[in-house]
């Protein structure tokens, strides 16, 4: 009659062997890459890559946006004629408008139309060297995002997550990514349409 | 039609045959099959007469005694040793010759070493740096120009993953160009890693009315661009195939060659389920000052002929740091790589935020290559 417990006891060992042995992970185990990716990212360190000397050459500035912090290119060094006081010398109601050459001749804005944007949607014509949100306060050139950001939400969005935009330098830590007026001319933001940078002759002749 | 009258060959295992070896279809030795007389079959005993007639003993013996226990004439004995000395003396000068330059020697040492090294999967880090600097100093000796070869490791705590916006492709195929600056492609042949296929809108992902080789003004009106590549499968099955394991998926997750040990079967282009692997037809040729001297063993190094090669993510950047030469040149901002494993990259963020799929999930062979849309 001893038996009995003695059995019942290896039968509740193996059971428990099963379990613990029939859920191990290793290597090569994973159901999908992203189990697999879930898996081995819980423990992760960091590596010793860094992209920091690709970007060592551009002046950068650290920015924190909706829980994502990351340098983007300074912007005021880059525009040839900062500070615009330097021309602007008094707000632009009081500038001459007629029967002079006009400074900016050059710039034909194309971006929306004419009821939504015009010179002053961005620029503070009271200040010349800010930029203005739609409420009227004052945005830094530096962080010309913020001007974009009123209308294009969800470019916004995707561009703190790194869905939109670009990085400057590589994919290691520290990120950098370029910001808005990096890629897109403000006064002209689409993308021309142009002809592709090369055609396959060879493919044409294997094709035949 | 009778059996022995047969054109084609049958094994005819365990069978008492009466054709004579090395006759043709007809059975006869000698003359034309049309002949008119013949005598039918010759019996064994003749068939055995013939036999030591035309070859003698070489029938009894093996590969080895068939070479070297053969009775020959003095003279034929002298002329084989002399043929067979001056190959060895050949082989020997280039090495130990006092007249040929140190440089030939070097070569000669270089070549030897070269061609009987291992693979490089299984080589230690030591072999692998001797390995790299033998093909520098090889490339420095033919060309006088010195180039930069990494060897360098996957790193712990990483695996590379690439993303594709396909709202914001618009065709331009700057990529293309890169990444065949880049990647020392063969410019003859014309080899592209990247095909960017131009889709018409309202038709989905459709191959076989897509366009990979247009030339007109993009982005094209009603057309939607989209790009292929290798996708370094997780699940690779052109390694499977491999029968030299000369390719394999790295623990970084980039799946790779070894252009030396490749022996050019084309099995891996075979299983590919997605076009990414591309062959050697001709000897692959860079204009010299085109050559990009940053170079990789398992990457962007000049190939040989008839050797299989495809994208490495760039190896020789992207184990560095940087993005592969592809999502540089993108001016659209289309393509996105990082680490997966890195909870805080961007790549991760596409993972998780964006609506991706992947092409031919249902395969199985958990491509790391990821297409979103805005």
């Amino acid at each position: 009659m001893s038996n009995r417990p003695v059995m019942s006891r290896l039968i509740y060992l193996f059971v428990l062997l099963l379990i613990v042995f029939s859920c191990k992970h290793d290597e090569g185990e994973y159901h999908s890459v992203i189990d697999r990716i879930e898996a081995e990212s819980e423990n992760y360190h960091g590596t010793s890559i860094s992209s920091e000397k690709y970007i060592e050459g551009i002046e950068t500035i650290e920015i924190t946006e909706g829980g994502h912090t990351f340098l983007i290119p300074e912007r005021k060094g880059q525009i040839k004629l900062y500070a615009c006081t330097e021309c602007h010398t008094k707000p632009l109601s009081k500038m001459q408008s007629k029967d002079v050459k006009k400074a900016h001749w050059d710039i034909k804005l194309a971006h929306a139309n004419k009821n939504t944007m015009n010179c002053i949607t961005c620029h503070n014509p009271d200040n010349m060297n800010s930029l203005k949100s739609l409420t009227g306060s004052d945005i830094d050139f530096n962080r010309s995002y913020n001007v974009c950001n009123q209308c294009h939400t969800k470019q916004f969005e995707d561009w703190k997550g790194g869905a939109h935009g670009k990085r400057i330098g590589g994919w290691a830590p520290p990120r950098a990514s370029m910001t808005c007026v990096n890629c897109h001319n403000p006064h002209k933001p689409h993308f021309e349409s142009r002809w592709p940078a090369r055609f396959n002759t060879q493919k044409v002749k294997e094709r035949e | 039609m009778s059996s022995e009258n047969k054109k084609w060959f049958s094994l005819n295992l365990g069978r008492k045959k009466t054709e004579i070896f090395g006759s043709c279809g007809c059975g006869k030795t000698s003359g034309g099959c049309g002949g008119a007389s013949s005598t039918d079959q010759i019996s064994n005993e003749d068939f055995d007469r013939e036999v030591l007639a035309a070859i003698g003993e070489e029938r009894k013996k093996d590969g080895f005694d068939q070479v070297f226990n053969v009775k020959m004439d003095r003279r034929t004995a002298f002329k084989k040793l002399t043929a067979s000395l001056a190959i060895g003396a050949g082989a020997i000068s280039t090495s130990c010759s006092v007249i040929s330059g140190d440089d030939t020697k070097e070569k000669a040492q270089i070549d030897w070493e070269e061609q009987f090294k291992g693979n490089y999967k299984l080589m230690t880090p030591e072999e692998k740096g001797a390995t790299v600097e033998r093909l520098v100093r090889s490339y420095q000796l033919r060309t006088g120009k010195t180039i930069s070869m990494s060897s360098k490791n996957a790193e712990e705590d990483v695996l590379f993953g690439y993303a594709f916006n396909i709202s914001k492709c618009q065709g331009y195929m700057d990529c293309v160009s890169a990444c065949v600056e880049e990647n020392n492609q063969d410019r003859d042949s014309q080899m592209q890693y990247i095909r960017i296929h131009e889709m018409k809108d309202g038709k989905g992902f459709n191959f076989n009315e897509a366009d990979d080789n247009y030339y007109h003004e993009v982005p094209a009106e009603g057309h939607f661009y989209m790009g292929t590549q290798c996708f370094h499968c997780d699940n690779p099955p052109c390694v499977e195939v491999c029968p030299v394991q000369a390719t394999w998926r790295e623990d970084d997750g980039l799946v790779v060659v070894d252009y030396d040990w490749c022996v050019g079967c084309r099995y891996c282009m075979a299983a590919c389920p997605y076009d990414g692997r591309r062959f050697n037809w001709s000897k692959p040729e860079v204009p010299e000052t085109e050559v990009n001297k940053n170079q990789h063993y398992l990457g962007n190094r000049m190939r040989k002929k008839g050797v299989m090669e495809k994208c490495t993510f760039c190896v020789q950047r992207s184990r560095a740091g940087k993005n592969p030469a592809c999502v540089e040149a993108c001016p659209t901002g289309a393509r996105i790589f990082g680490n997966l494993l890195d909870p805080d990259s961007t790549i991760r963020w596409v993972l998780e935020n964006k609506k991706v799929f992947r092409l031919k999930e249902d395969l199985g062979t958990e491509p790391k290559f990821w297409y979103f849309m805005d």
